[in-house]
C-alpha cells in the first residue's frame, strides 16, 4: 500500500475509472429491463395504435388538433397542473424551510403530521374533500356562521375543488424532498454571506434559493408532471368545464373504446412533458453547489 | 379419387364420437369449471349474487365467481387477445346493442334463453334484459314545500324553482330526451335527436347543473340537499326514501332504459353462461331481484309474481306518460353523439 | 442565519404560522374521515343526525374488505422493497456513471409518471392477458414497481446529488473497503432519500387505482378498488371506517416507534 499521505490529493486509489463507470452503469440494467419489457413494449403497441387504428395514417392526430374540444383540454390540463404547481410551492417551501430548521420537536410532529396525511388512503381523503367543500357541508356554515359569505360558495365539483384536492395530495410530495435539500445546505454558507454584509432579503434570495433550487425544481417538475396526468382527484373533485387529459383518455379507452386516438392524446402529452423535462435540464444545468459542500 | 377413403375416416369419427358422449360420465357436478360473472358492483350485484347466482349454483353445480366493476376497456382487450376472463357481463343498454355490431360479443342462444316471456323492449340478437328502469324528476321535499316541480319543464325553471340541478354526466340516453322533451317535443318525435335545440335547452341552466357520475353520487347528492332536484335513476330514489330522506318523485314522462347481459366474444364457458342467462332472465329470478332492488323485471311473468308493495313503486305502473329511451337509435349514434356532448360540457 | 431557527425574529413566527395552517390543512380530512365513521346516516352528511358503531361493525363482518386490506399491505411492501432496491441501482449509475445517454435514460425513467396511468393500465393488461399475468400478484406487483419506480429514482437521485462523493474518498483513505464505504457511510448519508423513496413507493402501490381495476380478478383485490367501486355504486361510511381504522392503526404505530427510540436513547 503506497504512503497514504503523499496520495491524499489523488482520487480514489484503488480503481481506475473507466471500469468502475462500467460497473456503475451495469446498475441500471435491472430496472432498465423491467420498463422496456413490461413498459415500453406494451406501451408502445398500443401508441402505434394511434397510426394505425381504425386505419394507416394520421387521422388521429388530425382530429386532435382540429377539434377544440380536444385542444381545449389540453390547454387546461396544463393550465390546472400550473395552478396547483404554484400553489403548492407557496404552501410547500415555507412547510419544507420550518421541517428542516424548526426545534426538533415541532418538525417532528409536522412530519408525522405529514406522514399521517399521506398515509391515509387517497381515495377516502378525496371523498373526505367532497364532503367538506360540498355547499351544505361544514365549510360553507362556517363561513356563513362567521358571517363572512352569505351564500354557500361552490367550492367542488370545479377548478377549486381539484386545486384544493390536488394541492393536499401533492403538498408531501413536494415538502419532503425539499425540507431534505434544505437541510442539506451548509449554514455556515449563509453565516458567510450574512458576514460580507447581505441582508436577510439578499440572503434569501441570492444564497439560499439558489442553493435550494435543485430540490425546489425537482419538486416543482414532479408536482406538475403528476397533475399533468392525474386521473382520481380531477374525477372525484372537478366539473367537466375544466377536464383533463386524464379523464378524456380514460373516457377513450373505457367508454368509447377508441384507443386510435386515445394513444394519440397520450403520444402528444407525452412529447410535451419530455420536452418540458428537456428544457429544465437544460436550464438547470448542474449548479455549482448542487452536491452540497466543496 | 380420395373421396371414398375420407368418407370411411369420417364414418369412423362420427361413430367413435357417439359412442363417447353416450359412454362418458355425465359431467361430475364438482368438476364444472366455475363462470365469472362481471357487474356494477354494491348493492345491485350483490342482490344479483343472491337472487341469480345463488339458485343458478344449486341447480346446475357451477360456480358463479363475482368480478367487476365492468369496464368496457378490459372487456375488449380481453377479446383482442383472446384471454377472455369474463363469461357474462352486465352492460349498459345502448353499449350493448352496439357491441355486436363492433365484434365483442356472441350472439344470444335463444334456443336456452327463453324469449317468449322476455320485454321485447330489452331484447337482442347479442344481449338480453338484466333489468330495467326509468329516469324519474326527484326533488327534496323539504326544499319545495309550495308546489313541488311536476315535469321536465320545470326543471328548467329555476324562477319557481331555484336550486342547483343534477343530471347524469355521462354520454347516455336520458339528458338529452330529459332536455327535447323539456322544450315542448313531442314524445313520438323525439327520435332523431335534435342535438342543437337539446343543448341550447341545457344551455339556459347549465351554471346551475352538478353533474352525477354513479348511482351512489346521485344519492348523496339529493340527500345532503347539494341538489334539491334533479333526473335519477327510480331505484336509487326508492332506496333513499327507504333510508328516512324524504324524496319526491315525479313520474310524469318516465323514461325507461336497461341494464343487459351480454356473452363476451371467445368467452371460455359460453355454453355455461347462456344457461346462466337463461335462469338469470326467468320469471322467478327477475322478481327476487325486483324486491330487492326496486329496480324492475325484464321478464313479463315476473310483475305476478311481486309482492303489492314493491310492484307499486315499479315504472310498469307508470306506463301512462312513460317514454322509452330508443337504444338502438344510441347504439346506431353513439360516437359522434358522445363528441358532441363532451365538447358541450367542457365548454 | 436563515437556517436558524433562534436568529429569524419576526419571521420566526411568520413561519410557524404558515405551518400551522398547513398542518391544519393536512389534518382536516382525516379528523373529519374519522368522525364520519361514526356518523348515524348512510349519506355523508355532516353534522351526522347521530352516532353509531355499525359502519366498523359492517366492515368486520365482510370478509371482502380484510381481504382487500390484506391484500393491499403486501403487495405496498413488495413493491415497495424492490422499487427502492432497483432505485437504488438505478439512481447510482444515473448519478455516478459516465456513460452517455444519462439524461435520456433519466427521462425514459421518468415516463411512466407522465403518461396517463389509463394507458399504461390498458397497455399492461393487454400484455398480461397474452402471458396470463392477470389477476396474478406478481402481475400486480409488476404494474405497481412500474409506477413507484420514478418516485424512487427521483428522492434517492435528489439525496445522491446532495452528497459529496469527497466523502467517500475521505473514507476509502482512511482504509475502510469499498463495501464499508457504502453501508457506512453512503448508504446512511441518503438515508432521507431512501426513507422517502420507500414511503412514496409504498403510497404509490397503497393508493394506486387505475391499474388495480384492471389487474384485479374475483380472488384478488386491493383496497382502492373496493372503495373506489363502493363509492361508484352505494356510497356509506364504512368507507371511512376502513380509513379510519387505518389512520388508527398509523397512530399506533407511530407512537410505538416515538416509545421505542426513547427506550433505546
Amino acid at each position: 500500500m503506497s504512503n497514504a499521505v503523499s496520495t491524499v490529493a489523488e482520487p480514489r486509489v484503488s480503481l481506475p475509472k473507466v471500469s468502475a463507470g462500467f460497473r456503475r452503469a451495469r446498475l441500471v440494467l435491472p430496472a432498465l429491463l423491467l420498463l422496456i419489457v413490461f413498459f415500453l413494449l406494451p406501451v408502445l403497441s398500443l401508441l402505434l395504435r394511434s397510426v394505425l387504428d381504425p386505419s394507416p395514417g394520421l387521422q388521429n392526430y388530425a382530429q386532435l388538433f382540429g377539434s377544440t374540444t380536444y385542444l381545449r383540454v389540453f390547454g387546461n390540463t396544463f393550465f390546472v397542473a400550473s395552478v396547483v404547481t404554484a400553489v403548492t410551492l407557496v404552501i410547500g417551501f415555507p412547510t419544507a424551510w420550518l421541517l428542516a430548521m424548526a426545534p426538533r420537536w415541532i418538525s417532528k410532529l409536522v412530519f408525522a403530521i405529514l406522514l399521517l396525511s399521506m398515509w391515509t388512503n387517497l381515495l377516502a381523503r378525496t371523498f373526505a374533500w367532497m364532503v367538506l367543500l360540498q355547499q351544505t357541508g361544514p365549510i360553507n356554515r362556517l363561513l356563513m356562521w362567521l358571517g363572512v359569505i352569505h351564500e354557500p360558495l361552490t367550492l367542488v365539483n370545479n377548478l377549486t375543488g381539484v386545486t384544493i384536492g390536488m394541492t393536499y395530495i401533492m403538498l408531501p410530495f413536494l415538502v419532503m424532498p425539499l425540507h431534505a435539500t434544505l437541510r442539506a445546505i451548509d449554514p455556515t454558507t449563509l453565516r458567510a454571506a450574512a458576514i460580507c454584509g447581505a441582508s436577510r432579503w439578499q440572503a434569501f434570495w441570492r444564497v439560499l434559493v439558489p442553493l435550494a433550487m435543485p430540490g425546489i425544481a425537482s419538486g416543482a417538475l414532479m408536482v406538475f408532471v403528476m397533475a399533468l396526468g392525474y386521473f382520481v382527484t380531477p374525477a372525484l373533485l372537478g366539473g367537466p368545464e375544466y377536464m383533463m387529459l386524464a379523464e378524456l383518455i380514460a373516457q377513450l379507452v373505457q367508454q368509447l373504446l377508441n384507443w386510435g386516438l386515445a394513444g394519440a392524446a397520450a403520444f402528444v402529452l407525452l412529447l410535451v412533458t419530455l420536452s418540458l423535462y428537456a428544457v429544465q435540464l437544460r436550464f438547470s444545468g448542474r449548479a455549482p453547489g448542487a452536491s452540497g459542500v466543496h | 379419387m380420395q373421396q371414398p377413403l375420407n368418407l370411411h375416416a369420417l364414418v369412423r369419427a362420427l361413430i367413435v364420437t357417439a359412442v363417447v358422449s353416450v359412454t362418458a360420465p355425465a359431467p361430475v357436478f364438482a368438476a364444472a369449471a366455475p363462470i365469472v360473472f362481471a357487474s356494477w358492483g354494491g348493492t345491485t350485484q350483490s342482490a344479483q349474487q343472491k337472487e341469480w347466482a345463488a339458485p343458478f349454483t344449486q341447480a346446475s353445480g357451477i360456480q358463479v365467481l363475482m368480478d367487476g366493476p365492468t369496464d368496457y376497456g378490459k372487456l375488449k382487450a380481453m377479446v383482442d387477445s383472446g384471454n377472455v376472463q369474463w363469461d357474462v357481463v352486465d352492460v349498459e343498454g345502448d353499449f350493448a346493442y352496439a357491441a355486436l355490431r363492433d365484434g365483442l360479443v356472441e350472439p344470444i342462444d335463444y334456443s336456452v334463453v327463453n324469449k317468449s316471456q322476455l320485454d321485447p323492449r330489452f331484447m337482442s340478437p347479442g344481449a338480453v334484459g338484466s333489468f330495467y328502469y326509468s329516469f324519474v324528476l326527484g326533488y327534496n321535499k323539504a326544499s319545495f314545500k309550495s308546489g313541488a316541480p311536476a315535469n321536465y319543464a320545470d326543471l328548467f325553471d329555476t324562477q319557481r324553482f331555484p336550486g342547483k340541478r343534477t343530471f347524469y354526466k355521462w354520454s347516455a340516453p336520458g339528458v338529452l330526451e330529459v332536455a327535447l322533451l323539456a322544450d315542448g317535443v313531442a314524445p313520438d318525435k323525439l327520435y332523431p335527436l335534435d342535438l342543437d335545440r337539446a343543448f341550447k335547452k341545457l344551455d339556459t341552466i347549465k351554471s346551475q347543473i352538478v353533474w352525477w357520475s354513479g348511482g351512489a353520487q346521485s344519492q348523496q347528492l339529493m340527500a345532503s340537499g347539494e341538489a334539491p332536484l334533479g333526473v335519477f335513476w327510480n331505484g336509487r330514489l326508492h332506496a333513499l326514501q327507504q333510508t328516512g330522506v324524504d324524496v319526491g318523485i315525479s313520474w310524469n314522462q318516465n323514461l325507461t332504459a336497461a341494464d343487459m347481459l351480454v356473452v363476451p366474444k371467445g368467452a371460455k364457458h359460453k355454453a355455461e353462461a347462456m344457461k346462466f342467462l337463461a335462469t338469470a332472465t326467468s320469471a322467478q329470478a327477475q322478481a327476487n331481484f325486483a324486491a330487492e332492488t326496486g329496480y324492475a323485471p325484464v321478464n313479463l311473468k315476473s310483475a305476478a309474481l311481486l309482492p303489492a308493495d314493491v310492484a307499486k313503486t315499479q315504472p310498469d305502473q307508470y306506463k301512462a306518460t312513460q317514454i322509452n329511451l330508443d337504444m338502438k337509435y344510441w347504439a346506431d349514434h353513439r360516437d359522434e353523439i358522445a363528441k358532441r356532448w363532451y365538447a358541450w360540457q367542457s365548454k | 442565519m436563515l437556517l436558524d431557527f433562534d436568529r429569524l425574529g419576526p419571521l420566526r413566527w411568520a413561519l410557524l404560522a404558515v405551518g400551522a395552517a398547513v398542518s391544519l390543512f393536512l389534518l382536516l380530512p382525516v379528523l373529519f374521515i374519522v368522525a364520519l365513521s361514526f356518523g348515524d346516516s348512510q349519506w355523508l352528511l355532516f353534522p351526522p343526525p347521530g352516532w353509531t358503531w355499525r359502519w366498523y361493525g359492517m366492515l368486520f363482518s365482510d370478509p371482502g374488505w380484510l381481504d382487500s386490506l390484506i391484500t393491499s399491505v403486501e403487495l405496498g411492501v413488495v413493491v415497495m422493497v424492490l422499487s427502492v432496491v432497483l432505485g437504488l441501482f438505478a439512481s447510482l449509475a444515473l448519478t455516478r456513471g459516465t456513460f452517455r445517454g444519462r439524461a435520456l435514460l433519466k427521462a425514459f425513467f421518468l415516463t411512466p409518471m407522465v403518461l396517463p396511468v389509463v394507458v399504461l393500465a390498458v397497455a399492461l393488461y393487454g400484455f398480461f392477458l397474452r402471458i396470463g399475468l392477470t389477476g396474478t400478484l406478481v402481475g400486480f406487483v409488476i404494474g405497481h414497481l412500474i409506477i413507484a419506480l420514478p418516485f424512487s429514482i427521483i428522492a434517492i437521485s435528489n439525496s445522491l446529488e446532495s452528497f459529496d462523493t469527497a466523502l467517500e474518498d475521505a473514507a476509502l483513505i482512511c482504509g475502510a473497503s469499498p463495501f464499508e464505504v457504502k453501508w457506512r457511510v453512503t448508504l446512511p448519508a441518503i438515508r432521507l432519500g431512501l426513507f422517502a423513496a420507500a414511503i412514496f413507493s409504498f403510497l404509490a402501490s397503497w393508493d394506486e387505482v387505475v391499474v388495480s381495476i384492471f389487474m384485479a380478478s374475483p380472488t384478488l383485490q386491493t383496497l382502492p378498488v373496493r372503495i373506489w367501486s363502493t363509492l361508484r355504486q352505494d356510497l356509506t361510511p364504512v368507507i371511512a371506517a376502513a380509513s379510519s381504522l387505518l389512520v388508527g392503526l398509523t397512530v399506533i404505530l407511530m407512537l410505538l416507534g416515538l416509545v421505542l427510540k426513547r427506550g433505546k436513547s
